[in-house]
């Protein structure tokens, strides 16, 4: 779960850093899109490099759901009939890690049909595919946040996002076996500021759309 | 001082077992947990009655023989404190204490207060221990080990096998016990022969019967030696040690 779980903060975090460039206007941002698509060509065919990294993230979706499923069993049978209850707070990121997980899923299939598939109702009813050389990416995120519950939805999935992060990067510290004071330590700043940052870089756009300063 | 306990009766472990309540009168404020239940049970076979049966030996922090979940939390209130350190000055005068075993699938009722903690004795069993013969003591230079390596070691060997780390987890986990365990062993010279080894064996036996870790770091506030998270994380690093080198050493 570690692994797979690194590979989906970092894949998160190149994800923050393209969704930003919505910044820098209509145009880069769909060449941004369009370059995705076409990277790596002609070593690799079209779409080859954006196919191998979904392959990539499917797999680890599959390991990490599997893992978390067998954690969640194994920690059942392992505790008894007696569970602990009237936890503290300090344990509460630890103790949601099930439930923001499942959050996360649900939003990564609608976060799908939404922006990638544009199946509706989850895409908006200005939805338009890309073509080779063309995109409506930055056209089609702005529809969509342009629908104040989808744009809520997704500013929760993202405050979901950052505890999830913020807990698993810290366990992920822990599986890959840092013992260390110095490097503890780094990875508690690292876990936190990389959550906070990647929560507050997504949250900006939907906000930025429904104050109108992206349209 | 007067207090109400709720304890857990249990004749067996066959037995049900449910709470009932007593009242003690006359409890100083500077009794342990333990004097009170002694106190008590000196009422209770006074009347005729059958004492609260609960583990206890050296009555100072140092045996890992007692501990009762006090109010939900193993050993009591006062975070990383055994129950026989733990002092009724914690509780309000006329409140209510309520006093069960350690909870975990591992650790089965015995009578009442006791559990069985032998499942910390396999994975003890398992590869804790050096096989080597290590003969007489050696002369005081011929293993060379720093100062802040013998130190390190010895703040991992602090651990009295109390096994409230396990009864804290909500996953019932062991991986503070036995991480404390390999730490501390992997850190000097004679043990390290058995270091992969060890680690495999080890972990093998806890993961039979114990839960996995998910570093909700309930353990390390419970702990009465004070063993580290970083426990945790030297177990996992054992691990991949093992498994990365797949050698005995």
């Amino acid at each position: 779960m570690a692994v797979t779980g690194l590979i989906f903060a970092a894949f998160v975090l190149v994800h923050m850093i393209g969704n930003l460039k919505v910044y820098q206007g209509a145009e880069h941002f769909n060449a941004y899109a369009v370059w995705l698509r076409t990277l790596l060509e002609p070593l690799f065919p079209y779409e080859g490099v954006l196919w191998a990294l979904r392959i990539v993230l499917i797999v680890c979706l599959v390991g990490h759901v599997g893992g978390a499923a067998m954690l969640v069993a194994r920690a059942r049978r392992a505790r008894g009939p007696f569970r602990r209850r009237r936890l503290p707070m300090r344990s509460f990121l630890a103790r949601t890690m099930p439930v923001t997980g499942v959050v996360l899923l649900l939003f990564v299939i609608f976060h799908l049909l939404d922006l990638t598939t544009g199946t509706r109702p989850a895409a908006s009813a200005s939805f338009e595919h890309g073509t080779v050389d063309t995109s409506h990416a930055y056209e089609n995120l702005i529809a969509s946040f342009q629908r104040p519950e989808v744009a809520l939805f997704y500013i929760l999935a993202m405050v979901v996002l950052g505890m999830h992060l913020a807990h698993g990067l810290w366990t992920a510290t822990h599986d890959l076996g840092a013992t260390s004071h110095r490097l503890r330590a780094i990875a508690v700043a690292v876990s936190g500021i990389l959550a906070i940052a990647i929560m507050l870089g997504n949250i900006s756009i939907p906000v930025a759309v429904l104050l109108g300063v992206v349209q | 001082m007067r207090l109400t306990l709720k304890i857990w009766r249990q004749r067996s472990g066959d037995d049900v077992g449910g709470f009932e309540s007593y009242e003690l009168d006359g409890a100083g404020a500077e009794f342990t947990l333990l004097e009170a239940l002694d106190k008590l049970n000196d009422t209770i076979v006074a009347g005729g009655g059958e004492p609260v049966a609960f583990d206890s030996d050296c009555r100072e922090g140092v045996c890992g023989s007692c501990g009762v979940t006090v109010d939900g939390v193993p050993h009591g209130p006062v975070a990383n404190t055994p129950s026989c350190r733990q002092h009724l000055r914690s509780f309000p005068d006329g409140g209510t204490v309520t006093l069960e075993p350690f909870r975990s699938a591992a650790y089965p009722v015995v009578k009442d207060l006791v559990v069985d903690r032998s499942a910390l004795d396999r994975v003890i069993e398992a590869g804790g221990f050096v096989s080597i013969d290590a003969g007489t003591a050696p002369d005081a230079d011929s293993h060379q080990a720093s100062h802040e390596t013998v130190e390190a070691a010895l703040d991992f060997a602090a651990c009295i096998g109390c096994g409230a780390c396990v009864a804290a987890c909500p996953n019932g986990s062991a991986n503070l016990f036995t991480g404390s365990k390999l730490v501390h062993l992997s850190l000097l010279p004679t043990t390290q022969e058995e270091r992969g080894k060890r680690a495999g064996a080890m972990i093998g036996a806890m993961e039979e019967e114990f839960g996995p870790c998910s570093v909700y770091g309930e353990c390390v506030q419970v702990c009465p030696a004070g063993i580290p998270l970083a426990a945790i994380a030297g177990l996992n690093k054992e691990k991949l040690r093992a498994v990365l080198r797949g050698k005995d050493n």
